[in-house]
């Protein structure tokens, strides 16, 4: 009976003394949201080599952008550390070519994604041509043949 | 006087169809989908299109690379009104079993291209665009096998340099030690010879080792990047340049800010150069929840003489934007990127902060016991009562 009334007791402790947060992801920005935690550690690593420490102590929501890519994550409130979470940041590929009807020949292809592109350029099946786009940078192309993009690194 | 209104109406009309921008583009999420060997036989991933323009268009969607002939699609076209903002679709992969004999990275790639009914007369003549989503596959060495890299963070002049392995097990055995020893040369000429941390990494996970470099001058480097591992060894070189960043936003801030008018930012920007910057202005992207561009605004351009700061303007007009949070990208440009920083706006009735990523501490102290270690804790204490109890309870006994 002490037993069961000691168990109770600790995992009560346990229950309102574990930091209580939550990670939400919208696109590349990624929202904690703290209940009783002062610090937030993320890592892209399952073991936190290389962490970065978010401060929640005086703002219990944080938002920030990240690059696409797995990340791990616990929270902390100098009692418990809590287990790990992870999240992910979905890749987006995109491509946009730009025309301006009053110029002819003046069209831009744009990387409307979130990760940097090699760009091949093909025509007739063959490859003639790549560029490489960081997102959101754009180049003058001549409006013709297919601009292929895929993610690199 | 009606018929001189109707023929200018006519003129403007006309000439804003002649600037008007014709625009083809297209989108696919995720951009890779990396999977291991055990787990990528009979999975299904689901993609998704983007037809942010909103345009009426078809996409062809096919499969190419080493293990197109394992991949089935479950769609090969697709039609998008100009409704339709993302359509999704999905393709199975069912990988030979003598592929597990295979170690190391196979590949196949899922492409997605724009289609036209011009385009199949073949009666359009202009460019189009096509998007890959690639799939990556690892089989596993049954032995001990890594991949490394080096990334070098913040690579500025006078700073000290983050330089960082990240080291992934490609194996099925478990590493108990990897740690790197990375040399830096000035040309042929070796400066610096540095050695990370050391750790475990467990089979298929990844891990980092780092090392810091207190470096005083620009220039282009070469590091030679030894990581050794349970008595084996991985070589390998990469190029790193320091101190290049040309110019940098130092601040920004807003003043006098009411919802609903048009907030001015003021973006101070210093040319770390030095030889003059010319024709620089500031492009800044607001985004909302769902990372769409609700605005684009440029500066006006300026010059900014060597080694100096100057103020750009821009201006954000908030009508119909309502108060929270929004991402934001601003980018100093002249002729070329000469900065990329990611914001937060936080934008109340009568305030608009421009935050940073600045949220990120650099260490901390006094860390809380982890959860697992906890109820280890208890599970001992526990043990520890009822052995007490135990033996106090077997004594009672005896002395009865």
């Amino acid at each position: 009976m002490m037993q069961m009334i000691f168990l109770v007791a600790v995992l009560t402790v346990i229950y309102f003394a574990y930091p209580k947060a939550e990670a939400i992801v919208n696109g590349n920005s990624v929202n904690f949201n703290s209940i009783n935690a002062n610090v937030i550690i993320i890592s892209e690593n399952p073991d936190f080599s290389n962490p970065s420490y978010i401060n929640v102590s005086e703002k219990n929501n944080v938002s920030f952008i990240l690059e696409p890519g797995e990340y791990y994550w616990k929270s902390d409130n100098g009692i418990i550390e809590s287990w790990k979470n992870k999240f992910t940041i979905k890749s987006e590929v995109g491509l946009k070519i730009k025309r301006n009807q009053s110029k002819e020949n003046e069209s831009e292809l744009v990387n409307i994604g979130n990760v940097k592109l090699n760009i091949t350029k093909g025509e007739d099946g063959v490859i003639v041509g790549h560029v490489i786009l960081s997102p959101d940078e754009s180049e003058k192309i001549e409006d013709s043949g297919n601009y292929t993009g895929r993610q690199t690194e | 006087m009606k018929k001189y209104f109707v023929i200018i109406c006519l003129i403007i009309s006309l000439m804003l169809l002649m600037v008007i921008q014709n625009v083809n583009a297209l989108g696919l999420a995720p951009g890779r989908t990396t999977l291991e060997y055990e787990q990528a036989s009979d999975t299904e991933v689901k993609l998704s299109v983007f037809n942010s323009e909103y345009k009426q268009m078809s996409v062809k969607i096919l499969v190419q690379g080493e293990l197109a002939d394992y991949i089935t699609l479950s769609e090969t076209y697709m039609n998008f009104s100009s409704l339709d903002y993302s359509k999704e679709f999905s393709y199975k992969i069912k990988l030979p079993e003598d592929l597990e004999n295979k170690p190391g990275l196979h590949t196949a790639e899922i492409v997605v291209l724009e289609g036209s009914e011009e385009a199949e007369k073949g009666t359009y003549v202009g460019a189009t665009v096509a998007v890959v989503s690639q799939i990556y596959v690892y089989v596993f060495c049954p032995g001990k096998c890594i991949e490394a890299d080096l990334n070098i963070l913040d690579s500025k002049e006078g700073a000290s340099l983050d330089l960082i392995v990240p080291v992934i097990n490609r194996g099925k055995m478990k590493i108990e030690e990897a740690k790197a020893v990375i040399e830096i040369y000035s040309g042929e000429e070796k400066i610096e010879t540095l050695e990370t941390n050391a750790n475990p990494i467990e089979p298929r996970m990844r891990t980092e080792l780092s090392a810091q470099w207190q470096n005083k001058k620009q220039g282009n480097y070469k590091a030679k990047v030894q990581v050794f591992y349970d008595g084996e060894k991985t070589t390998f070189e990469k190029e790193f340049s320091v101190g290049e960043e040309i110019a940098g936003v130092k601040r920004v801030w807003v003043n006098d800010f009411v919802l609903g008018g048009i907030a001015q930012f003021r973006i101070l920007v210093e040319n770390k150069w030095n030889k003059d910057l010319t024709d620089v202005f500031a492009n800044l992207i607001v985004y909302d929840a769902g990372h769409n561009e609700i605005s684009n605004v440029k500066s006006a351009s300026e010059n900014i003489p060597a080694l100096s700061e100057k103020e750009l303007l821009a201006y954000w007009d908030t009508k119909g934007v309502e108060q929270g949070e929004y991402d934001g990208k601003l980018m100093i440009i002249s002729q070329k990127k000469l900065a990329d920083n990611d914001l937060v706006l936080r934008v109340n009735e009568n305030s608009l902060e421009v935050l940073g990523v600045g949220q990120v501490i650099g260490s901390v102290e006094g860390e809380g016991i982890g959860i697992t270690k906890l109820l280890i804790g208890l599970v001992v204490i526990l043990l520890i009562g009822n052995i007490i109890w135990f033996v106090f309870y077997k004594r009672m006994k005896k002395k009865k």
